[in-house]
């Protein structure tokens, strides 16, 4: 074995999967082979340099896309593909559907809505995960570094609309203000068939002297002078 | 780290609570307090009545020939030549014209009126009978309506000879004289009839409750009671050009103030459509409006008003103090005016507690 490379038993070494008596031979083998040393030096580094690349960043014109697709806007709960960041959020801190920017913003940026079923699918995307199940993300640290500035651009978005954040209801109130407005003022109106009439004031005169038991008052005198010394008021006690 | 001061937010609910109780305290201050204290009947003995009743009964039995003067809040008076036939009626001709009388017809219907005008009177005020007196050289009987607080309402004096009430005067509540009227001249007997007269006698459709409480279901204002002491105490109806005409009439036993109600709207022409307003007496029952040739009354208390308001004109025709009149239309519905927010209003009350 001494006399032979390694072979293809390099790259298995590289990868830790030879067994222990052919690790140790492989082993004693590259103390005495150089050219057997430098290619596996040569794989070890094209293998720490694969690493280092870390996930893929998910297109965001097509997750707005898919986003658009997905009618709910979260999932029933947390699924096999939930990535170990959270998504919560308050409810209207959310982009418009359809945006280019997936809901919620990246997967663990603050406010995001229904971020987990869209990281998981942009791990399904971009091929077999890297890491298994449970265990450390190599990429994760390096993705959020890389996501930080978008998310604070999310934040000052997120804070731009804050002040806003009860105009809802206030376009809401708005609203039924106006419908009652208008609704008033519709009912407000004269209706069609109200006659016009002209109040009969000559009548009336007559009508409400005949019930006093007094005379017309168009026909009230002027000028009149009373005899002296016959007020009431003279007269009284 | 807040720089606010942490017991700041403890003590703003406390400040909250604070203003809640205030205004808590000052409406329950302000609701206690009876709006005005005489404005409730006058209680005690009213033992001027039988004199008052006396005296209608006279009224309906003694024929005679009198001149009532009339004097107005502004002291200027003016008289009629009056003859009473009870089983004719009563002929008031402008003393100077007598060439113009009218003719008021006698009647069941004003007869009953008289009954609850009397009702009225001893419902709102104490009736005292203050005993004997003089008027005018002759002596009278002289009964006082008293308000709730003491002050004097109306005086009525009664001829101790012929039992006719051949004097009253009316006072508002500063307790001036705001309408009254004396009979000089007095001759019992039957009196000259007119040959050619014009004749007035109450509309024929009297309205009773079922028929009030129909039209009230309908719209119409015909409230049984306008204020605390302004009563309805007759209703009649007729019909101008194919419109019904209610004639409502209110009354505290003193004064009594006609409501004229009929369903539509003035013309676009009509002095009161521009403004909105009121067309006729002015508020405080003085300054009648000119802009109305047909609503002029003489100075001598009547209060006229005309308006529209919810598909409804109101008119408004009183011998009253014009404290009282003006009661009696604030209670009523405002004129409605025509701008945007008028409109909305009304359609608001129209609509009601959605």
């Amino acid at each position: 074995m001494s006399s032979e490379h390694l072979g293809e038993r390099l790259s298995a070494l590289v990868d830790g999967e030879l067994g222990p008596a052919e690790h140790e031979s492989a082993l004693i083998h590259l103390a005495k082979c150089e050219a057997c040393r430098f290619e596996a030096d040569m794989t070890r580094r094209l293998k720490r340099r694969l690493h280092g690349l870390g996930e893929p960043e998910p297109d965001l014109d097509f997750m707005g896309r898919l986003s658009s697709l997905d009618g709910r806007p979260g999932g029933d709960g947390p699924g096999p593909f939930d990535p170990p960041f959270g998504g919560g959020g308050g409810f209207g801190s959310s982009p418009p559907l359809g945006s280019s920017r997936p809901i919620g913003g990246f997967p663990g940026g603050p406010g995001g809505l229904g971020g987990e079923p869209l990281a998981a699918s942009a791990q399904e995307t971009a091929g077999p995960a890297t890491a298994a199940p449970g265990a450390p993300n190599p990429g994760t640290a390096t993705q959020e570094d890389r996501g930080g500035s978008d998310r604070g651009g999310s934040e000052l978005l997120s804070q731009l609309l804050n002040p806003f954040a009860g105009s809802r209801y206030a376009v809401a109130g708005a609203a039924v203000v106006t419908a009652l407005l208008g609704t008033a003022f519709v009912a407000g109106g004269e209706a069609e068939d109200t006659p016009v009439v002209e109040p009969r004031l000559a009548d009336y005169a007559v009508e409400h002297a005949v019930t006093s038991r007094h005379i017309p008052v168009e026909t009230s005198p002027e000028g009149y002078e009373p005899p002296p010394g016959a007020g009431v008021e003279q007269a009284g006690r | 780290m807040s720089t606010e001061d942490p017991s700041s937010g403890a003590r703003r609910p406390a400040v909250a609570v604070l203003f809640v109780l205030t205004g808590l305290c000052a409406l329950l201050l302000t609701s206690a307090v009876h709006p005005r204290a005489h404005e409730v009947p006058a209680g005690g003995d009213d033992d001027g009545m039988p004199v008052l009743r006396a005296a209608a009964e006279a009224e309906g039995e003694t024929p005679y020939a009198a001149v009532r003067q009339v004097t107005g809040p502004d002291g200027r008076p003016y008289g009629l030549r009056v003859v009473n036939r009870p089983d004719e009626g009563l002929v008031l001709a402008p003393v100077g014209s007598e060439d113009e009388p009218f003719v008021v017809e006698a009647s069941q219907a004003l007869e009953s009126l008289d009954d609850r005008l009397l009702q009225m009177l001893r419902d709102t005020y104490r009736v005292a009978d203050a005993g004997h007196t003089d008027l005018g050289g002759r002596p009278a009987r002289l009964v006082e309506a008293e308000r709730a607080d003491g002050t004097v309402a109306g005086r009525f004096w009664v001829d101790g000879d012929s039992g006719l009430l051949v004097a009253r005067t009316i006072y508002d509540q500063a307790g001036d004289p705001a309408l009254s009227s004396n009979l000089t001249q007095l001759e019992l007997g039957e009196g000259e009839w007119p040959d050619r007269a014009e004749t007035g006698e109450p509309w024929g459709e009297a309205l009773d409750a079922q028929e009030r409480g129909d039209l009230r279901s309908e719209g119409w204002k015909v409230d049984e009671h306008l204020t605390w002491n302004l009563r309805l105490v007759d209703a009649r109806a007729t019909e101008h050009e194919g419109h019904k005409v209610v004639h409502a009439v209110y009354s505290d036993g003193l004064s009594q103030i006609s409501l004229f109600v009929q369903r539509g709207k003035l013309g676009p022409g009509h002095a009161s459509s521009p403004s909105g307003g009121y067309v006729g007496t002015e508020e405080g029952g003085t300054g009648i409006s000119p802009e109305h040739d047909t609503i002029f009354g003489g100075d001598v208390g009547q209060y006229q008003s005309m308006w529209q308001a919810d598909g409804f004109v109101f008119t408004v025709l009183a011998d009253a103090p014009a404290g009282l009149a003006g009661s009696a239309v604030t209670a009523l519905p405002s004129p409605e005016g025509s701008g945007f927010w008028a409109r909305v209003e009304r359609g608001l009350s129209r609509l009601g507690p959605l």
